[in-house]
């Protein structure tokens, strides 16, 4: 059992405080990724779990026991680090023997785990090559198959596929997912990407400066973001973001006014929210829709093709500009003048905070295009 | 233009190849060479002439010396290297109060001349009962020495990655073997670098050498060679002591054919990274 608890967890380095009093649970099993922006302190809280840096304040414990005073190797963890780290001057057997060898198994017990190992990652060919003699992803395999052989009760990641091409990231990412069903162990891994992350998490916490903003399952954070900074961060391209004034707070919603004077009503419980309260609305780039007579219109500024859907960049006026994206080819050409509607049941709302206004329908923000025609989320 | 530039430059290269080998050649030239023929200007080898080399072993426990020197000097590699490895993983790699000052320090006192501490050290010597023995000698250059093998040592540290090491400790491993068993063998070429260059410097001391001894069975090389005296008070026995220059000449050369590439790995640190 490989809980991993943290609780009010701080970091200063001197002066500069990192991590700002982080209360995480971590169950056991689980696949949790931290992302956020660069310099948040999803490394630092990391190496925090592992034991590579020092607990300013706060408690962390892993399977119920306090670690705070221990040892990395006596936490139960093993760590995959962004540059590998292997051992340069050891081989492939030996780098991943070196961490048995510590904790004195017999050399047969070694031997067996390592080409277990190396078996399953597929290395079994190169245990007598040094590190400079593998490609980029062998050396990948290598650090994961150092993990591996120490049978920890929690692996750590960061970011171990950003130096890898995409397409062997695709074929690693799987292989993370498999190693994570084949042995159930607790997993934390952090990235910047941002498909990494909804594919392998149970779990999403997302960091901003040393602080969590939300922590759920990746489908929670899309759907429902808890404030502006994550429904920034969560999706791909961003959603767009529009500043209203509420026109009118009622039971099933609130109106609100667009910088150009239309309406939207948006499904969100306006407890505490006044008429004229500065608000933002936020909606996703797949839920705007091109129409003829729209809430808003504007002129397309760039046109990107991606194939299977399009990105429209439209210009709304003052400098304001709404992403759209439609299936198939694109249908209209650039300094063209299109309409758009937003349909309050897919927008989102924010408080002049930044917090999000709950949705009022409690299961199941719909999940498919308003239009007739249907494209996959993220 | 360009035939001028071509031999404008193997010029200088001549130039600068005459004036770092000349003194080397004429000091072979003149070892073999004796009596009378000394003293007139020469620049080839007339004749074939060992009655110096044979004369150096003769007249003075040059072998002896040799032995001194020799132990003296691969002791003050073994310990300089040995702390130098040390204290370079404590500063580059542990994060303690006053590290950059004492590592100032350090490199503080390799910038006195040696004059200026020779009295003191005498005195350090003395009190330690070292005076005129071989530890008093390797305890004297460990003082030249320390200062640039912690500061090379500890450069080079740093700029091992830090994940390799951090990577060790996950792994379980105690300081003494992330030491041991990861920087060890990643230091290599530095540590053959520093540890040749602290031989070159052992090997020549002079100054400590001198004042330290008083018999000649305890002396190194260099102070021996200088108090060489002739047949009689009034003769300087020139070519006896271009023998012995020679001679003691020979393996630093040898060393540093020997670990030529492994010098050239340490001047291009940072290809470690794996
Ligand atoms: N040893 C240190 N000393 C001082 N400040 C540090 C140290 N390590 C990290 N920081 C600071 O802590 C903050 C968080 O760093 P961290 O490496 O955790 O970011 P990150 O989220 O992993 O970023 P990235 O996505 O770029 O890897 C940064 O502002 C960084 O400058
Ligand atoms: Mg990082």
């Amino acid at each position: 059992m490989a809980d991993v608890v943290l609780k009010n967890v701080r970091k200063s380095f001197g002066r500069a405080h990192v991590i700002h009093g982080v209360d995480l649970a971590i169950g056991d099993g689980e696949f949790i990724v931290f992302v956020g922006p660069s310099g948040c302190g999803k490394s630092t809280l990391l190496r925090l779990i592992a034991g590579l840096e020092d607990i300013t304040s706060g408690d962390l414990f892993i399977g119920g026991e306090r670690v705070n005073d221990l040892a990395p190797a006596k936490r139960g963890i093993a760590m995959v680090f962004q540059s590998y780290a292997l051992y340069p001057h050891m081989n492939v057997y030996d780098n991943m023997a070196f961490g048995l060898e510590m904790a004195k198994s017999s050399k047969a017990e070694i031997d067996a785990k390592v080409r277990a190992a190396a078996r399953m990652l597929q290395i079994e060919t190169l245990l007598d090559r040094k590190p400079r003699q593998l490609s980029g992803g062998q050396r990948q395999r290598v650090a994961i198959g150092r993990a591996i052989v120490r049978d920890p009760k929690v692996f750590l990641f960061d970011e171990p596929l950003s130096n890898l091409d995409a397409a062997l990231r695709v074929q690693t990412r799987i292989e993370i997912a498999k190693l994570h069903t084949d042995t159930r162990a607790t997993m934390i891994y952090v990235t910047h990407d941002q498909v990494e992350a909804m594919t392998l998490a149970d779990r999403i916490v997302v960091l901003n400066a040393g602080r969590i903003e939300q922590v759920g399952t990746p489908l929670d954070l899309y759907h429902r973001p808890a404030n502006l900074f994550v429904a920034g961060f969560i999706g791909s391209p961003q959603m767009n973001f529009i500043p209203c004034t509420v026109a009118e707070a009622g039971q099933d919603g609130i109106e609100a006014r667009l910088p150009d004077g239309g309406t939207v009503t948006v499904p969100v419980s306006s407890e505490g929210v006044r008429a004229g309260a500065a608000v933002t609305l936020g909606i996703r780039p797949d839920h705007v829709r091109l129409s003829g007579q729209g809430t808003l219109t504007g002129r397309i500024e760039l046109v990107e093709e991606l194939g299977e859907n399009h990105l429209l960049y439209v210009n709304v006026g003052r400098e304001r500009h709404l992403t759209v994206r439609e299936p198939g080819d694109a249908r209209h050409e650039v300094g063209q003048e299109v309409g758009l509607s937003l349909d309050g049941g897919f927008c989102h709302l924010f408080r002049e905070t930044g917090e999000a206004l709950p949705l009022l329908k409690p299961a199941g923000f719909p999940t498919s295009r308003p239009s007739a025609a249907s494209t996959s989320i993220a | 233009m360009k035939v001028l530039t071509r031999i404008g430059f193997w010029l200088l290269v001549a130039a600068i190849g005459l004036f770092s080998i000349f003194p080397f050649y004429y000091a072979v030239i003149s070892s073999l060479r004796s009596g009378a023929d000394l003293f007139s200007v020469a620049y080839l080898p007339e004749r074939l002439d060992f009655s110096n080399y044979v004369a150096v072993f003769e007249r003075q426990p040059f072998g002896t010396n040799i032995v001194n020197s020799v132990i003296v000097a691969a002791s003050v590699v073994a310990l300089s290297l040995a702390l130098g490895i040390t204290a370079a993983y404590a500063f580059g790699r542990i994060r303690f109060r006053g590290r950059s000052l004492l590592l100032m320090t350090i490199l503080a006192v390799s910038m006195f001349p040696q004059v200026a501490v020779l009295s003191g050290m005498f005195e350090l010597i003395r009190s330690f009962g070292l005076y005129n023995t071989l530890p008093g000698l390797i305890l004297a250059n460990l003082m030249l020495t320390l200062p640039f093998t912690v500061w090379v040592l500890t450069t080079f540290m740093r700029e091992l990655p830090k994940e390799i090491e951090e990577a060790a400790f996950v792994d379980g491993a105690t300081p003494w073997i992330v030491v041991r068993r990861i920087f060890l063998p990643l230091m290599m070429p530095a540590a053959v670098t520093t540890g040749l260059l602290a031989f070159i410097v052992a090997w020549n001391e002079f100054l400590f050498a001198l004042t330290f001894t008083l018999t000649n069975e305890r002396r190194t090389v260099p102070p021996a060679i200088a108090l060489m005296s002739g047949s009689t008070a009034y003769e300087l026995p020139w070519g006896t002591i271009m023998a012995a220059s020679v001679i003691v000449t020979l393996p630093i050369i040898a060393l540093v054919l020997v670990f030529q590439r492994k010098i050239v790995a340490g001047l291009t640190a940072g290809a470690v990274k794996g």
